[in-house]
């Protein structure tokens, strides 16, 4: 039973990571309507200016993870600005094939800058703590804590300012809200900055979890995240972090059951069936639409 | 002999490319676990020839059939592991959620075949075959390598015959009228999901034929050498040779192989960074995929517009390559803008 509870323990600290990375990437989908596959890119991008700015800040975790936040939403401008808006009107598909294409030459920009070898962060992990009946490290606690605040922050931004409201309308219907007097390529560009941002955060909170990372960080870590989006619901920025949760916790509960090796085994399996049964997220009552991308 | 290997491997990864360009030129289906069939053809290859592993080398079968008779063997599992994977994938998903659920089954086997060592012998892979057939050939090493550079260009150009029929039968139109207007097909009776589990099988097949040409051609394979990074590479050269068309996309293969290999020799390769080279190789592909989508998505040779009923004529000026000729004398239900604009240039 410890072992059972110490599991989704370490799940919630998973998730955690997990809902940052999805909510952005689901923030991407809900503003340019395509799947951005260098999302993982943002995050290996916010790992590594985290890593650089040690150089400067040293210990301070609060100045790495602003360094990472910024490094990622600088990354969302360029990629919006540079890719996604040159490529407006073509398929959902070719815009996928060419954010692949970002995707390999970040990560290869990466290794000539920095090595293929792992790099590691110098901040320790603080003390065990027994928070009920969960193990957590004062690094998982900050995680979840953080996760927490970003959700909340989101959910202000989008219900409760007038850039929320033009997130929504967006995502809704682009030409609808331009015609509107959305000022729709601008909301978009700060929509991408503030996905990057969030992104960036991400890949921070996980390189430092992991203790050890390299230039493929983001681009393994994207599969989890489209697998937490999708069983949200793609698109749905609130759903994403129920999704989160179910993704999180069933890689850590099959993978202290089985072997760590294979907990991704389980989340790929688990994005099959979704794509099976419930493409459109386990919270739409109806399974009956078909998905046409 | 660096020539001989040089063009060996483009005339593999052409049949390759003729597979996948079924199922993403044709079909329009954006496959990413099409690598994966190959490296499972590949290793059943291996297990099904050299025998039984002496320890610590672990992996399944162990068999020491005749090579051709493996790689047929080889060639029906990867359609069987195709068969499930597709009608998963293609039933009900296109698109995205089609590339997404494939790469997700394929990293699934990826992280088996990595992990489970008595598989496939985890990281270190399988390997020990080398010129299969050697004496019984009575040629010398280098000579078999040009007997094996010899048929792999036979059967790249089988293959090619067999996809250029294809690519004119009703069977071929019918998939690219399926890509064009998948509602307008099946309005006009087409089974949609059959049309593109049928050519979705095909590619497969060519891959595990590939994946056993690879296994004689390296004769070693491991989990490194199927990362999806090698996919691009094939998805990049038909960008380059024009989607839909096998003239071109064997040509393609042939530009950006023997290009890219000839072109990164000769980059600057500083001794303390020895992944330099490679690095920089794959940025060049990140580029030229998506300089090519932008610019000139049709790729260097268009794909020929269709022959007949009346399209013929028109074919040459019309903005969409081969607007769905099963449909062609019909219009298409008027609400949907046809996605052919975004195959056929600025349309």
């Amino acid at each position: 039973m410890t072992t059972f509870l110490v599991s989704i323990g370490i799940g919630l600290s998973t998730a955690a990571i997990l809902s940052l990375s999805a909510v952005a990437f689901t923030l991407e989908y809900a503003v340019s309507r395509i799947a951005n596959f260098a999302h993982g890119e943002f995050l290996t991008i916010g790992a590594y200016a985290a890593y650089s700015g040690q150089a400067v800040f040293h210990q301070n975790v609060a100045a790495a993870a602003v360094i990472a936040a910024a490094a990622g939403a600088a990354a969302g401008l360029v990629l919006n600005f540079g890719l996604i808006e040159q490529f407006r009107g073509r398929t959902a598909i070719t815009v996928f094939i060419a954010t692949l294409g970002v995707a390999i030459i970040v990560e290869n920009v990466l290794d000539i800058m920095y090595g293929a070898a792992n790099v590691t962060y110098g901040f320790g992990q603080g003390k065990l703590h027994h928070v009920g009946p969960f193990l957590w490290t004062t690094s998982d606690i900050e995680v979840i804590i953080s996760a927490l605040a970003v959700a909340g922050l989101i959910y202000l931004l989008l219900q409760h300012t007038r850039f929320g409201k033009a997130v929504r309308a967006i995502s809704q219907d682009r030409a609808l809200a331009q015609v509107s007097g959305i000022p729709a390529r601008r909301i978009i560009m700060q929509t991408w900055a503030l996905a990057g941002a969030i992104a960036g955060f991400a890949g921070f909170v996980l390189a430092d979890t992991i203790g050890t990372f390299g230039p493929t960080l983001g681009f393994s870590f994207l599969l989890l995240t489209i697998t937490a989006t999708v069983a949200g619901g793609i698109g749905r920025p609130y759903a994403t972090f129920g999704g989160a949760l179910i993704v999180g916790l069933v890689i850590q509960i099959a993978g202290t059951y089985t072997s760590s090796a294979y907990e991704l085994v389980f989340a790929f399996l688990l994005l099959v069936l979704l794509m099976l049964f419930r493409p459109n997220g386990v919270f739409v009552r109806s399974s009956a639409v078909s998905v046409r991308a | 002999m660096y020539w001989v290997s040089v063009v060996t491997e483009a005339g593999i990864f052409a049949i390759l490319a003729l597979g996948l360009d079924v199922i993403w030129g044709w079909s329009g289906d954006f496959d990413l676990a099409f690598y994966g069939y190959l490296a499972l053809g590949s290793y059943l290859t291996f297990v099904l020839t050299i025998g039984k592993p002496t320890s610590p080398v672990e992996y399944i079968l162990g068999y020491h059939l005749p090579v051709v008779l493996a790689i047929v063997l080889a060639m029906v599992v990867v359609v069987g592991l195709a068969a499930i994977i597709g009608a998963i994938a293609l039933r009900n998903l296109r698109d995205i959620y089609f590339a997404v659920t494939t790469l997700g089954a394929v990293s699934a086997l990826y992280l088996i075949v990595e992990n489970y060592t008595p598989l496939f012998d985890g990281y270190n892979g399988v390997y020990g075959l080398i010129n299969p057939g050697q004496t019984a050939l009575n040629l010398t090493y280098n000579g078999y390598r040009i007997f094996f550079l010899v048929v792999v260009l036979v059967l790249l150009f089988l293959a090619y015959l067999l996809v250029q029929r294809l690519s004119r039968s009703p069977f071929g139109r019918m998939l690219r009228s399926v890509r064009e207007d998948e509602r307008a097909a099946a309005a006009y009776g087409r089974q949609v999901f059959w049309a593109k589990y049928r050519a979705y099988l095909f590619g497969a097949a060519l891959a595990g034929l590939t994946g056993g040409l690879f296994a004689i051609f390296i004769s070693a394979f491991n989990p490194s050498a199927w990362t999806p990074q090698e996919l691009l590479v094939i998805y990049a050269a038909i960008l380059v040779g024009g989607r839909g068309n096998p003239r071109g996309v064997i040509l393609g293969v042939f530009v950006v192989y023997i290009g890219f290999i000839e072109l990164t020799r000769y980059l600057p390769s500083p001794a303390s960074r020895p992944d330099f080279s490679p690095a920089m190789r794959q940025i060049l592909i990140g580029l030229m995929i998506i300089l090519m989508l932008r610019f000139r998505p049709e790729g260097l040779f268009r794909e020929r517009p269709g022959l007949d009923r009346g399209a013929g004529s028109s074919g040459q000026q019309s903005p969409g390559p081969a607007v769905a000729v099963a449909v062609a004398s019909v219009p298409a239900p008027a609400a949907q803008p046809a996605p052919a604009a975004d195959e056929g240039g600025p349309g």
